[in-house]
């Protein structure tokens, strides 16, 4: 019973890093270029893993110890999460509370991180996280809301497998606008286009980028890696939604979540390659933009 | 004699040897120490027993006293307050003799204790009376020891001002209560809290008036949006350890009043939820919002807590509509987060106050800006208020995460009801925002006082370290408390269901049913124990990285540009102001700004914008009726007549009618 969760969780761990890369490439290709590898972050990980380090004389141990929490966080989420449509290896009521809160874990260490340095370029990067936040939670508890009023489940994999699938004829609307918010909600909090620039070299403009400025060695391939899975559980998110996993056979499911993580990875290249990042002060009217639309979905349930 | 009243006695006896021993200070503090240690076990010790399952405990006081028989007693709902007032109380007590000992000789630091001791026994009173008369009794008893206690300075004109407002605030809430008890004793035989339940168990005029006059009354004391603007001058005034009582445990006895009364009047209507339901998210919002704006450290900890109070309110409200509406499971969910969330914003506000303290005493400063880098100066402190700081923003795997958990489950669950029970949904949306403005603000205070470097432009005289073991052990069991109780919900969880099923009309079985609670708590364990396993684990396989041996030590990597100064750091503010500018003139923040200063200063916008105004628009009125004091006796003779023909004409009036 836990073998396929657990295998699922794996796999998702696995192919992550190849997602940031597929964005990449994806936006590399419609932009005319050539880009990067799609494996180019498996690259850069195995090199930084094997790097020495430079700490900064300012830090604390709170800097050593960040990386491993955002890591640690994410995996952990990942475990509530019914990645394959049928179980998750952790599963209560009220679970989504415990995903939403162990992502802030690995936000609150990640900025405690970038303070520690004292630099005013990681200040400022660790206040800009701090903001995109404020309105991305409120949007994402939004969209889990649509999800609980949709089935009457409190755990994530309760409302993500089965009984989703079961309501879907009757709550298509406010699920493909939850969906729509969940994919929104997943470039804000992975740091993408049109929130964050990852391949922007101005210090001035970068919102996650700068926050790890200091970071280097293994523990900049800590926050990588944590951020690429954070990507994979948003997209695993926006894919139970719209795909009813639970209904596919044991053995098919985890292959249709790799080709829907895939297709995420795709759109968050799309989305690239045609819209410019939004000037900072209008980042917060993106993510009310999201939560209008999960807002939405709850009235059109509410009704 | 019970047990109970011992235990007030060794508390009693704590106080009155801090005066009587002052002259020799060693000994009274051990003895204070022990004394008060002593009463707080043997009072817990009651608390726990009855919590437990165990029979009630009541201590009436003998002989004839006013207004009927005195009568204290322990049931689970009183037995669960006292765990904060004792627990939390205690460890604040202990603290202070270390925070004050260096005031002696130039301040009453043996009458301050004393006073500590006799605020501790008043809110024991509060949350263990039986009667009308005792529990106000007490009620002044706290309310006038807490004036006394923020005093302290009173040679500051700032301190002397926000005791003036705290005391004319909590006198209004005493004035609010008597006609809550009044109104509920309209048709009671007796004074005593059983005979008003027995006379106020259907909807009447009384009921209706007593739970409005109880929404005032409590929430004032509570600190509740609009009510609460007396708290954070007080609560910023006060030494920190009676801060930390203050804000960690005389607050909820507003809420206890209400839980209270509620078990009173046995079910509220469906407005006074949806009454407490709103005060919860106006509250919660704005509180965190508020305190994001502050820059001195003991005031952000103050108006934190009209956010946490919001967050019990919305608990409140849920529960109180769950039964309105008869969805029993959802009012259960809503109950027990409340109860749960008092206990345990009484011990990470206890801490964080006492580490503020701890902080205040090794640099003198309250404000955050001129702070920076004491994580490596004061290690423990650091360690005990990033504890406390992690809770209070509800993050797993510590206690703030269970309470809120639970909240939050009890918001969901009133969303998928078929009643319009179920528009309470948008509460979680709410909740969502006030956790990520609660991470932004304790980032931005951990990040500012304990990291980095130091921001003041002149350097320290003295290096600064942590307090003594006296000072040290206090935040350290709190702190412990906070990880307990987020690794092993269980033990608060089933104790605070229990009360609230008391509360909770029409359980069912399926309502009743304990087990999926502590399976659901089990899993909370698995997830914090397993979250640590899974830190641990990679922080030692990190060791083992080739890389591990060689680190090198460089200097903070400044993009290209040399010698930055600690004076380039982001600052509290700096770090705050994109967040409070997206949210604008709610936030109240004033800025002045000229070509070479920035100054951004944070105010309460309902005392500074509404209050204070409109004090001041009565005072410039009343200038128009000093016409009528110009010592001319025709005037007078005139008025008195003019009030004796109205008199005349509305008795008759009245007379007429029937």
């Amino acid at each position: 019973m836990i073998l396929g969760p657990l295998l699922t969780l794996c796999l998702v761990l696995a192919v992550a890093p190849a997602l940031p890369g597929l964005a990449t490439r994806t936006r590399a290709f419609l932009t005319g270029r050539r880009g990067a590898p799609v494996l180019q972050l498996y690259r850069d990980l195995a090199k930084l893993f094997q790097k020495n380090v430079v700490y900064s004389r300012t830090t604390t141990p709170v800097f050593r110890i960040a990386p491993v929490v955002v890591i640690a966080t994410v995996v952990v989420a990942a475990t509530l999460l019914p990645l394959d449509g049928h179980a998750a290896l952790l599963s209560f009521r009220g679970d989504l509370v415990a995903f939403t809160g162990l992502l802030g874990l690995g936000r609150f260490a990640l900025v405690l991180a970038g303070l520690d340095t004292g630099s005013s370029f990681e200040g400022m990067g660790a206040s800009r996280e701090v903001t995109v936040s404020a309105f991305a939670e409120p949007a994402l508890f939004l969209c889990l809301t649509v999800l609980v009023l949709a089935t009457g489940e409190l755990s994530l994999a309760g409302m993500l497998g089965e009984p989703l699938a079961a309501v879907w004829p009757g709550a298509a609307p406010s699920l493909v606008l939850a969906a729509a918010a969940l994919f929104m909600l997943a470039l804000a909090e992975t740091s993408r286009v049109p929130v964050d620039d990852p391949a922007t070299h101005l210090e001035l403009t970068m919102i996650h980028e700068v926050i790890v400025l200091d970071h280097s060695g293994p523990e900049l391939a800590m926050i990588l890696l944590g951020n690429a899975v954070k990507l994979g559980l948003f997209g695993a998110l926006v894919v139970g939604v719209l795909v009813p996993l639970g209904r596919l056979p044991a053995w098919l499911a985890p292959v249709v979540l790799v080709a829907g993580l895939g297709v995420v990875a795709v759109g968050v290249g799309i989305v690239e390659s045609c819209m410019a990042r939004l000037r900072m002060n209008r980042v917060p009217q993106f993510l009310v933009a999201a939560s209008a639309l999960a807002v939405f979905g709850v009235i059109l349930l509410l009704r | 004699m019970s047990v109970l009243l011992l235990a007030v006695a060794l508390i009693l006896a704590a106080g009155a040897s801090a005066v009587l021993l002052r002259g020799t200070p060693r000994l009274a503090d051990r003895l204070y120490i022990v004394l008060m240690l002593a009463g707080a076990v043997t009072g817990l010790s009651q608390a726990v027993v009855v919590l437990r399952g165990g029979p009630d405990i009541s201590a009436g006081l003998p002989g004839t006293l006013p207004g009927g028989a005195w009568d204290f007693g322990l049931d689970p709902l009183s037995a669960w307050f006292l765990l904060p007032v004792l627990g939390v109380g205690a460890c604040a007590g202990v603290f202070g003799i270390g925070y004050l000992g260096s005031e002696r000789g130039h301040r009453s630091v043996a009458a301050n204790h004393a006073l500590f001791a006799l605020l501790l026994v008043g809110l024991t009173g509060v949350v263990t009376a039986q009667a009308v008369v005792p529990f106000l009794a007490s009620w002044e008893v706290m309310a006038l020891c807490a004036y006394l206690l923020v005093m302290f300075e009173h040679e500051q004109a700032e301190v002397r001002r926000a005791g003036l407002i705290y005391i004319v605030l909590t006198h209004l809430s005493t004035l609010a209560l008597i006609g809550m008890f009044a109104a509920l004793s309209a048709n009671a035989t007796g004074r005593s809290f059983t005979e008003l339940g027995l006379a106020n168990q259907s909807p009447g005029t009384a009921r209706t008036v007593a739970l409005g006059l109880a929404l005032v009354g409590f929430g004032i004391k509570a600190g509740a949006v609009p009510l609460h603007f007396w708290l954070p001058g007080a609560h910023a005034a006060a030494p920190s350890h009676v801060s930390a009582v203050l804000s960690g445990v005389m607050l909820k006895v507003g809420i206890y009043g209400l839980v209270r009364v509620l078990f009173l009047v046995g079910g509220a209507p469906a407005w006074f939820g949806w009454t407490l339901f709103g005060l919860g998210l106006l509250s919660g919002v704005l509180g965190v919002l508020w305190a994001l704006a502050q820059h001195e450290l003991k005031r952000l900890l103050a108006y934190h807590s009209v956010e946490n109070i919001g967050i019990i309110l919305l608990g409140l409200g849920v529960g109180v509509l769950g039964v309105a509406y008869g969805e029993p499971g959802v009012a259960l969910l809503g109950f027990t987060g409340a109860l749960l969330h008092t206990l345990n914003h009484a011990l990470f506000k206890g801490l964080l106050f006492l580490g503020a303290g701890a902080v205040l005493r090794a640099t003198g400063t309250r404000m955050i800006d001129q702070l920076g880098g004491l994580g490596r100066e004061l290690p423990w402190t650091a360690v005990a208020f990033g504890v406390g700081s992690v809770a209070i923003v509800g993050l797993p795997p510590l206690n703030g995460f269970v309470s809120e958990w639970t909240v939050f489950q009890g918001l969901l669950a009133a969303g998928a009801s078929r009643e319009s029970l179920r528009y309470a949904v948008v509460g979680a949306a709410g909740l969502g925002l006030i956790g990520a403005l609660a991470l932004a603000c304790f980032t931005k205070l951990d990040g500012t006082l304990f990291l980095g470097r130091l921001r003041s432009a002149t350097a320290r005289p003295h290096p600064v370290r942590d307090p003594g073991p006296i000072m040290l052990g206090p935040m350290l069991t709190l702190a412990g408390l906070c990880v307990g109780i987020g690794l092993l919900p269980v033990v608060v969880l089933r104790p605070a269901r229990q009360i609230a099923v008391g509360l909770v009309t029409g359980l069912d079985g399926r309502d009743l049913a304990e087990a999926a609670w502590i399976a659901d708590a089990a899993r909370v364990t698995v997830l914090g124990v397993g979250l640590l396993a899974v830190i641990a684990g990679l922080l030692l396989l990190r060791r083992r990285l080739p890389a591990s041996g060689a680190a090198r030590l460089a200097p903070t990597w400044g993009c290209a540009a040399a010698a930055s100064t600690s004076r380039m750091q982001y600052t509290a503010s700096s770090y705050a102001a994109p967040l409070l500018a997206a949210f604008g003139p709610l936030a109240g923040v004033h800025v002045s700004r000229t070509a070479d200063s920035f100054h951004s200063s944070a105010a309460d916008p309902v005392q500074d914008g509404v209050v204070l105004p409109a004090w001041r628009m009565l005072g410039l009125t009343s200038v128009l009726l000093r016409g009528m004091q110009g010592g001319r006796l025709r005037w007078y003779l005139l008025s008195v007549i003019f009030t004796l023909v109205v008199l005349l004409f509305y008795l008759t009036n009245a007379g007429r009618t029937p």
